[in-house]
Formats: structure tokens, C-alpha cells, sequence
């Protein structure tokens, strides 16, 4: 079965050009790759693509396993509930969680992060707190935090970056105090690819009993998120970024926390008893879940972690980390291409700038070579205005591309910059 | 469309107008609309000075790609000297040639390519940008 994304391809009639392209050894797990050989698909922080594994999950619970989970008293509902479950223990397990209690399931990273805006945060803001975020920020992790501290009265502050893009510790270290009621950051820039101290920004926010809130969303298919060892309180991600389905997300919360999450939405399967004068709520997780739950999402992320586990991560890590010292080498060697920022602590994704052609066009051309990257200001808005820039191409890698795109990638870029002089 | 298209599209007509923008400029004027692209940046400012209902003079300037800037460019060229009642007109009858896919709707080449670009893919909003904005504005003034 064909995603939607395929569709669109399509749809577009899109022929890639005909490059003598061996798929590597990750890519032959993925159908998209079969179906089209030669694209080079660089845009893995937007959403990565999809294991077999994944799809013939969700296709098979369609087919042979769907039923709505809770209160079905027959067969095929008690299994689907067995394995919602069985999935928020697969995700306890995967981040280190005590149990699965501390899991809660969302549509995705901003709505983990609203949920705790709204239903942990809200109610301790006051006026005169503050709220610390960095300025590498996803919208989704910048907004909800601005949003409530206008309301409060708080102050939102924001930590910078240094010359590198990397964030500046010591400035951090300034901002955090008695009256900081929460910390939210994220793990991996989705802009600029840095990777966060986020052990040292947790114990140094800890130290002043401000409760930290990681956005894992770029960092959660490929890097350690042991919560007993970083002792975050709050962590977020999406499915679709770690090779699972879209519209699935989830939400950790630390056992001090569990308590302190009430509702985010009003609905059905989340009361203990419900009168014409009042409502009494379950706890965590399952207040969180109002209404029918994304019972096919779960278990395609159930599946997604499954295919996770069963890699080799530190072997993938150092073969990306080729890569991504590969990619920074040969966009550095091309003239008119510049690297907005070269962080030090760097994961697989690069921002860079094409002189006097605009992103949206570079992108446009790259893609009539069969490479598909993204262009724009990528929902981090306060960071480009910081940095000085409006707009970035950004090149973003999986453990299923390989030198061989990266090549691509350098060849189509000194092609347009010569077209285009 | 073929890269060979898009690359014959972008040397002939997007890329000229690109590189030499029609009255790509900031000055001080009657009236100004933003036109702003969240989603990807695209910013421009168009100004107008006005001469009994005229649009005597029309400048833009700000920042976006080939296609956004030269879609820009064209549009200011060709409404300068026209009423607002007649630019209003014409960005309507050029918005719905493109949301119809129908160039041969336009008798001006330019608008023919622009409309002809909405086949280059995710596009669509880089060409509409300013003469969205201009229509919006000259409507809520007119209504």
C-alpha cells in the first residue's frame, strides 16, 4: 500500500534521473526505496520514511486485528487493548521509563509539549516566575512556553548560541533560578543539528528545582534517552521522526509528576464518575487519552521501536557520523555554498545557504535531480532572525542515505550555481 | 515539468526579471501593502502613490525567491497606470487563471508563464504571494 507521500509523487509524474544506485544495506528495509532507487532522500527531520516492518504492522492490524480498545468485552477489542498496552511498555522500555505509567500517548511532539504547558505548568506560573527555553527552538517548544508566560505574567528567557550554533552554557547557567518554573529544550536542533548538553542542562536546572522538558523529536531514533540516567521530567517525541507512523506522539512524565498532569482535553475513557454537577478524572496517562485513541498509530510506533531495537545504534551512530563529517567536507568545498553554522556537539543536519539563490529555489532544482531536501525557516523563526538569515536549504540524514547521494547532492548544487551565473 | 523546462522557464523569463527587478525599491508612498509568506519567508512591501485613484507610481522591495520576486516585479509593472478598480480586476482575472490552471484565459505572455510555473511543484504560493495580498487589499478598500 502506498503512502500519501508516495501519491503526491505520482501524482507530480516525477522521473528521477537514472544514477547506477546500489541501495545500502538499511535502505532494502524500506519500500519507498524500492519504488523509487534513485531518490536521495535528505529531509529526515521532517519526517524519516517507513520499515517494511512498520507498514505490515498497521496494515495488519487493519486487516485482521482492528477493534477499539477498552470496555469491547470480545475477542478482538481485549487483543487490541493487550497490545496498545503491550506498546506503552515497549515505549517505557525503549526511553528506560520506571513503567509504563509514565508513558502517555499524544498526536505528536507539540501536543506533548501543550499538555504539559497547559495541564503541569499553568497552574504554578505566576507572575514574577520565568520560563527558560534556547533560541534553537522549534516553534513547538517555544510558543506554548511565550504563549503562557504572557498570560501569567512570567518572563520567557531565552538562552543563545555562540558563534558555532552550539548553546552558550555559562549564559544558560545565568538565566536559571529560584523563580525558573520550567526548563524546556531540545535535544537536537532541528535547524541547525545541534546536539544539546541535555545531562548538564537537567542537573543544572535541577539544582534549582526547576523541572526540565526535553524535546527528543530529532534525537529519539538514534540517540540514548535513558530517563533514570538524564533524569529529565518531561520528554517528548513523534513517531513519524523515528521511522513510525504520523499522528503519534508521546509524553513522559517523571513519577514525582505523574499527580500533576491533569486533563488536556474533556472526552469519553478518561473519568472515574461524571454528574450533572461534576466530573472526577483518572491519572496520568489515561487522562490524557480522551476520546478514541490512535489505536493503529500505537501500534506502529510499537513496531517502529521494535525496528529501533533490533539495530545496532552505536554502529549506525559512527557510520552517520562518517556520513554527516562527509556531507560538512563537501558542502564546505563547494564555492557560493555556506554552512549558516557549524556546531560543535553536530548531528546529521545541516542548514546552508546558496549564494544569491533562494532556498525555495535550490530546493526546486535539487529535486528535478531526485533530491529531496527542504527549504525555509523550518518553525524556528526567532532563531534565523538571530542568526541574521531568512530562509536555509536543510540537508538532513538517515542511517539509509550514503556518500553516493552526498555526491549527488555536491554535483547538482555546482550545476545550478553555474546555471544560474 | 521537465528540469529541461524549468531550466529554459528560469533563463527566459524568471531569472532576467530576477536579476533586474522592476522598481525594486524602498520609498516613502501614499500606501503599502505586505505581502508575507510564513511558511517559507517570502517578504515583500509594495508601495503606491496615488494620483486621483491612480496608481501613478508603484514600487516594491523585500526578500524572496526567483520566482516569488520576478512574479512580484511583473505584477507592479503591469498595474502601474491602472485605477484600483482596474488592478483589482486584473489580479482577480490572474488568481483565477491560475487556480484554474487556465493560461490561455490571459492574453499577456508573462501571466501565461507564471500561470504555466504552477506546474512546478510546491510553487504555486511563491507566484500567487504579492498578487494575493494586492487583491486582498484593494477589495477591503473598495468594499
Amino acid at each position: 500500500m502506498r503512502n500519501n507521500a508516495i501519491v503526491l509523487f505520482v501524482v507530480s509524474s516525477v522521473s528521477y534521473p537514472k544514477y547506477r544506485f546500489k541501495l545500502n544495506s538499511y535502505s532494502t528495509q524500506f519500500p519507498v526505496f524500492e519504488e523509487y532507487p534513485e531518490l536521495a532522500y535528505l529531509d529526515n527531520a521532517a519526517t524519516t520514511q517507513r520499515p517494511k516492518a512498520v507498514i505490515d504492522a498497521i496494515n495488519k492490524f487493519y486487516i485482521s486485528e482492528n477493534a477499539n480498545i477498552h470496555r469491547g468485552i470480545y475477542d478482538l477489542s481485549n487483543q487490541a487493548t493487550t497490545k496498545y498496552e503491550a506498546a506503552r511498555q515497549a515505549v517505557a522500555d525503549f526511553i528506560g521509563a520506571s513503567s509504563a505509567s509514565n508513558i502517555g500517548f499524544t498526536k505528536g511532539t507539540t501536543e506533548s509539549v501543550n499538555v504539559v504547558a497547559q495541564s503541569f505548568l499553568s497552574k504554578r506560573l505566576n507572575q514574577g516566575d520565568n520560563i527558560v527555553v534556547s533560541i534553537l527552538e522549534h516553534h513547538a517548544n517555544f510558543i506554548p512556553w511565550q504563549m503562557l508566560a504572557k498570560e501569567k505574567g512570567a518572563e520567557l528567557r531565552v538562552i543563545p548560541i555562540d558563534e558555532h550554533g552550539d548553546l552558550n552554557m555559562p549564559a544558560y547557567k545565568e538565566l536559571v533560578d529560584q523563580n525558573t518554573k520550567m526548563v524546556a529544550v531540545n535535544h537536537i536542533s532541528n535547524t541547525l543539528g545541534t546536539i544539546n548538553d541535555i545531562a548538564e542542562i537537567i542537573a543544572v536546572a535541577h539544582t534549582k528545582d526547576a523541572p526540565v522538558m526535553i524535546d527528543a523529536a530529532q534525537s529519539v531514533s538514534m540517540y540514548p534517552l535513558d530517563a533514570q540516567y538524564l533524569k529529565y521530567d518531561f520528554l517528548a517525541f513523534s513517531g513519524h521522526k523515528m521511522y513510525g507512523p504520523f499522528g503519534i506522539g508521546v509524553l513522559y512524565v517523571a513519577d514525582q509528576h505523574l499527580s500533576e498532569i491533569g486533563p488536556y482535553n474533556y472526552g469519553g475513557g478518561m473519568i472515574k464518575e461524571v454528574t450533572i454537577e461534576e466530573t472526577t478524572f483518572v491519572k496520568f496517562p489515561k487522562n490524557l487519552e480522551a476520546g478514541t485513541s490512535n489505536v493503529a498509530g500505537v501500534i506502529g510506533l510499537h513496531a517502529a521501536v521494535e525496528y529501533i531495537n533490533q539495530l545496532d545504534r552505536a554502529q549506525i551512530q559512527s557510520e552517520l557520523s562518517e556520513l554527516s563529517q562527509y556531507t560538512e567536507e563537501l558542502l564546505q568545498s563547494i564555492p557560493g555554498v555556506k554552512v549558516v553554522r557549524l556546531p560543535k556537539h553536530h548531528s546529521g543536519i545541516f542548514s546552508i545557504e546558496v549564494e544569491d539563490i533562494h532556498p525555495h529555489d535550490v530546493a526546486s532544482f535539487l529535486n528535478k535531480d531526485g533530491i529531496a531536501v527542504r527549504a525555509g525557516m523550518h518553525c524556528t523563526q526567532p532563531l534565523l532572525t538571530d542568526i541574521g538569515v531568512p530562509a536555509t536549504v536543510r540537508i538532513s540524514l538517515a542511517h539509509y542515505n550514503d556518500k553516493s547521494q552526498i555526491d549527488r547532492l555536491k554535483a547538482s548544487l555546482i550545476e545550478l550555481i553555474d546555471f544560474w551565473s | 515539468m521537465t528540469k529541461e523546462e524549468i531550466q529554459s522557464l528560469y533563463k527566459d523569463k524568471i531569472l532576467p526579471e530576477n536579476k533586474a527587478p522592476y522598481h525594486f525599491e524602498k520609498v516613502d508612498a501614499d500606501h503599502s501593502v505586505k505581502a508575507y509568506n510564513p511558511m517559507c519567508g517570502d517578504k515583500y512591501e509594495l508601495y503606491f502613490e496615488n494620483d486621483d485613484q491612480l496608481l501613478d507610481q508603484v514600487h516594491f522591495h523585500g526578500i524572496g525567491c526567483a520566482i516569488s520576486k520576478a512574479s512580484t516585479s511583473i505584477l507592479v509593472r503591469r498595474i502601474e497606470g491602472m485605477t484600483e478598480e482596474e488592478a483589482e480586476e486584473y489580479c482577480k482575472k490572474f488568481l483565477e487563471a491560475i487556480n484554474s490552471s487556465d493560461p490561455d484565459s490571459l492574453s499577456d505572455e508573462d501571466l501565461k508563464i507564471l500561470v504555466e510555473l504552477k506546474n512546478f511543484e510546491g510553487r504555486v504560493d511563491c507566484i500567487k504571494l504579492s498578487w494575493e495580498a494586492l487583491y486582498d487589499f484593494l477589495k477591503n478598500k473598495t468594499s
